[in-house]
């Protein structure tokens, strides 16, 4: 009896988990794996590894790879850092209306899509004194700035531009995280004469150190995925002058508008193995400080 | 507690209570000012998108000098919005591939989470590590492949190429079996035991209990899909499929976004209602799944 109900539950259970697998197998596994034997290839012939070596020694491709350390990195160390800040100010709010407005109104931006933000910014970064943060640069007598147009600004844009879609995000997660540190942990700090920075420093931040690294890989990894805001303000060339030439356009270029799949996979795993082992470092980092 | 408390509650406990408090309300009034500073950073953008949208004046180019209230007041950048960019239609399609995409996915998620949690069948742990495994590959990494596998089924351009990948919903397989595994395993017994078959007993019993977690994970997806650009890019070709976030991109990709300031802005904004509007109703609720889950889908 017991064994024939064992049995039938693995059954039905197999056929509830049937959309999931079909899922897993078709739209993960087997274009993995596809993609691992297509940047083997081109036009269809086994050409061993010369799509990687095309790809190792195009500048372009470490260039973009550059750019998108860059962008990304700077994105989650401010990111980061400005989103504790922040969610330390909301924390310590002891009015919990206002402390859900601010929590509503900062994080806006992260529900507003990729394309409008592009669109919104282009406008307010416009490169003459007609943008709006130009003019009021201009109030206070700074040139106007070509945000989007200058090869050694755009980048920095893009991070501005990425704060503030991502500042929300990130606060809310440390919001949580703050909500979770024992108060216990303060008494004993404030008996120990702690004052508010060394509660913050010796306290908070050390309880708060998983979701900090937490943010962080997610931050990294997101920033790898960088394509369309780029494509949307430097299109296709990754513009000006390919400061805003990423990883995945790189990849897309290759790919969709020069028709070469096979050199788009090879960078594609390319990408894949550097994300993978930026992830581990920064786990392993994270593993030690824990110790 | 009381006897002990009593002889503390002294005009100069108060004093010191009061001031305590007062020093509390000061501090309180000087991190509300930074952060109200610091939230019209997040607002102004959209004040002054609005404002373009509604000025007709700055329809040929950027109003110079930069205003927050429109010079020539008007509705007729919508009218031109409208009739510049089909946004109706493709508002319709975006609807259409969401709506698709939400049911596809928390179907599988449900279905597949639920017999992890409680049908405890043989290998349903190796079903839930797979799963899981899937998230760390990035889209990215398999676009191609996946562009390729729709090229050769001949369904670019359709929709299906949204609704299939739908069905592997790693996150929202995860998310279910947590929730699940909180209600009682008795449920399923008692509905076993009244004869109801196991699809009946999920229907019957444990969807109705998960409509929290499955409204978590509609938004979540909702505004995942509705905000995605690079999958719509790669798979649809003509116009009239268009998704909203494609539609928008091409016309200022095509157009360039410094003319026709204002027909742009009220497109923008018509493009972002409908988003705008589910944050505000849902705001609260958004706000907590993403704290809970630390993750968007």
């Amino acid at each position: 009896m017991r064994a024939f109900r064992l049995k039938r539950t693995d059954w039905v259970g197999w056929i509830f988990s049937l959309p999931l697998l079909i899922g897993i197998l078709g739209f993960a596994v087997y274009p993995m794996v596809y993609s691992l034997f297509m940047s083997f290839l081109q036009n269809g012939e086994w050409v061993g590894l010369k799509n990687y070596s095309y790809v190792v020694n195009d500048t372009m491709f470490w260039k973009s790879l550059w750019n998108t350390l860059y962008m990304g990195m700077l994105s989650v160390i401010l990111g980061v850092s400005l989103s504790f800040i922040l969610a330390t100010l909301i924390y310590n709010v002891n009015f919990p209306r206002w402390r859900n407005f601010f929590k509503a109104v900062y994080f806006l931006p992260n529900v507003v899509s990729l394309v409008a933000t592009s669109i919104l910014f282009s406008l307010l970064f416009y490169p003459d004194q007609q943008g709006l943060l130009n003019y009021v640069a201009s109030l206070v007598g700074i040139e106007p700035i070509g945000w989007f147009t200058d090869p050694n600004v755009a980048r920095f844009s893009i991070v501005l531009m990425t704060l503030w879609g991502m500042l929300g995000y990130n606060t809310i997660i440390f919001l949580a995280a703050l909500t979770s540190v024992p108060k216990e942990l303060y008494e004993a700090a404030e008996v120990d004469g702690g004052n508010f920075f060394k509660k913050w420093w010796y306290v908070t931040i050390p309880y708060v150190r998983p979701v900090l690294m937490f943010m962080v890989i997610i931050g990294t990894i997101n920033g790898m995925k960088r394509f369309t805001d780029i494509w949307l303000i430097g299109g296709s060339a990754g513009n000006p002058g390919g400061s805003l030439m990423t990883s995945v356009l790189y990849i897309y270029r290759n790919a969709f508008m020069s028709s070469q799949m096979g050199v788009g996979t090879a960078a594609t795993y390319l990408l894949f193995l550097i994300i993978l082992v930026l992830t581990l470092i920064l786990m392993k980092l994270n593993k030690d400080q824990t110790k | 507690m009381n006897a002990r408390s009593q002889p503390l509650e002294t005009q100069a406990y108060k004093h010191i209570k009061a001031k305590r408090s007062q020093k509390v309300i000061r501090a309180n009034v000087i991190l509300i000012t930074i952060l109200l500073i610091g939230s019209l950073t997040m607002i102004v953008p959209f004040v002054w998108m609005l404002m373009t949208s509604f000025d007709w004046s700055a329809r040929l180019n950027i109003p110079f000098p930069p205003r927050f209230w429109p010079e020539e007041f008007s509705l007729k950048p919508y009218e031109a919005a409208f009739t510049n960019v089909p946004l109706l239609k493709y508002m319709m399609n975006s609807v259409l591939v969401s709506a698709g995409v939400i049911f596809v996915s928390l179907l599988s998620a449900t279905f597949s989470g639920y017999a992890i949690s409680k049908l405890r069948f043989k290998g349903g742990t190796f079903v839930l590590v797979a799963a899981l495994s899937t998230m760390m590959i990035p889209f990215e990494v398999t676009m191609i492949p996946q562009y390729l596998l729709f090229s050769n089924l001949n369904l670019l351009d359709n929709y299906l190429a949204f609704y299939l990948p739908a069905l592997n919903f790693a996150f929202g397989t995860f998310l279910t079996k947590a929730f699940v595994d909180q209600l009682p395993g008795t449920l399923r017994e008692a509905g076993v035991i009244d004869g109801a078959g196991e699809f009946r007993v999920f229907f019957s019993i444990f969807l109705p209990l998960c409509v929290p977690i499955i409204s978590t994970m509609a938004i979540l997806q909702f505004l995942a899909v509705w905000n995605d650009l690079l999958w719509p890019l790669l798979v649809l070709q003509t116009p009239d499929k268009y998704t909203v976030q494609l539609g928008m991109a091409m016309f200022t990709y095509n157009q360039g976004n410094s003319d026709l300031p204002s027909i742009i802005m009220a497109a923008t904004t018509v493009s972002l209602l409908p988003v705008l509007v589910v944050y505000f109703l849902l705001q609260k609720y958004i706000v907590e799944s993403i704290a809970q889950t630390g993750i968007k889908a």
